[in-house]
């Protein structure tokens, strides 16, 4: 995929948020649903590969915790687990794609020294 | 110490927890502001893989529509001019992205591309995605509808493999239609695949070199079309 620049727009998205705190960053959290294609490994390596390119980051570490795709059901209510990309309901064999979880890829929790 | 715009202060070895940055969000912002644009032209993502035959189906859906509708398309590759080129021959008012080596269109580049071509009298404003399955799935264009085009000479296990795209997709165009007698493609595995993905896909088989199947896909543009002017004029009322 293209992890170099979500690394960078990792770094852009906190400067603008965190201005005067950027050296004291050290954990960054990501999020990143099954379905936006992010591999933990890959993006590690980008990480790695921007860090050498911008030396003043390089206390800084990255976490990818990836989220399975859960859907929910209009018609019986419940959410549940997609397997294999079938999106079914496990309770109720009917269809959704109802994505409550597994799009996503956010920054969740940002570490200070 | 200036405060942060986040929810909690960074001070000490405080975690900054409920932080939700969502790293898509200039791109999403930016694709609103290309809807709040085009208010009354039907915006088409077109995706595939490279040699599905985005390019030719736009050409022949050009030709058939002259009359009927006024086309426009934002076309994107790595490099090169060719394929706005192979548009322009045959009439349709086309304009090239070149993405420089990236994978995929952003919504920016799509809105500064609407500087640069003439829009007046445009019905439908087609945007031709780089060829791959995977990247161009994750950008909003500010697009209506999206369309993946998916040749019968690729396989019929693509939706599996590639889910996002085609949950992301309101039609799949099963292109090459003609070859469908020479290669192991079946429409009817292909179709359940793409429905266990996303139930509410349309299918539809097309060759645009022979002809089957255009009717149906220019009746599907030109009901939308309509659709969209008349649910944008009931607004201005």
């Amino acid at each position: 995929m293209h992890e170099i620049s979500l690394v960078r727009n990792i770094f852009r998205t906190l400067e603008e948020e965190f201005p005067n705190d950027m050296q004291r960053i050290r954990g960054i959290y990501l999020k990143a649903g099954l379905l936006s294609n992010v591999q933990p490994i890959l993006m590690q390596n980008a990480f790695q590969a921007v860090l050498e390119d911008q030396p003043k980051y390089n206390k800084t570490s990255l976490h990818v915790e990836v989220l399975s795709i859960l859907i929910h059901c209009d018609l019986c209510g419940q959410t549940s687990e997609v397997e294999q990309y079938r999106f079914v309901c496990s309770h109720c064999g009917r269809p959704s794609r109802n994505v409550i979880q597994g799009e996503e890829l956010l920054i969740s929790k940002v570490e200070f020294d | 110490m200036q405060k942060p715009k986040s929810n909690q202060a960074s001070v000490g070895s405080v975690q900054c927890e409920n932080t939700t940055l969502n790293l898509l969000k200039v791109n999403d912002f930016v694709a609103k502001a290309i809807r709040d644009r085009l208010p009354n032209i039907l915006v088409i993502n077109v995706c595939s893989s490279p040699g599905s035959g985005k390019t030719t189906l736009m050409q022949e859906t050009g030709k058939r529509l002259k009359g009927k509708l006024n086309m426009a398309v934002l076309v994107g590759d790595p490099e090169t001019e060719r394929d706005a080129i192979r548009m322009r021959d045959v009439g349709i008012n086309a304009l090239q992205i070149v993405t420089g080596g990236m994978c995929h269109i952003e919504a920016q580049m799509i809105f500064q591309a609407l500087d640069h071509i003439d829009l007046t009298g445009t019905d439908v404003l087609f945007i031709e995605n780089v060829g791959n399955l995977v990247c161009p799935a994750a950008f909003d264009l500010g697009e209506d509808y999206r369309v993946t085009v998916l040749a019968c000479t690729e396989g019929d296990d693509k939706p599996k493999k590639y889910p996002r795209m085609f949950l992301t997709s309101e039609l799949l165009i099963v292109s090459k239609s003609d070859l469908l007698p020479y290669v192991p493609f079946s429409v009817e595995a292909v179709t359940k695949d793409a429905r266990d993905v996303n139930p509410d896909i349309e299918v539809l088989s097309i060759s645009s070199l022979k002809g089957d199947g255009m009717e149906a896909w220019c009746d599907w543009l030109v009901e939308r079309v309509h659709a969209k002017k008349e649910k944008t004029s009931e607004k201005v009322m």
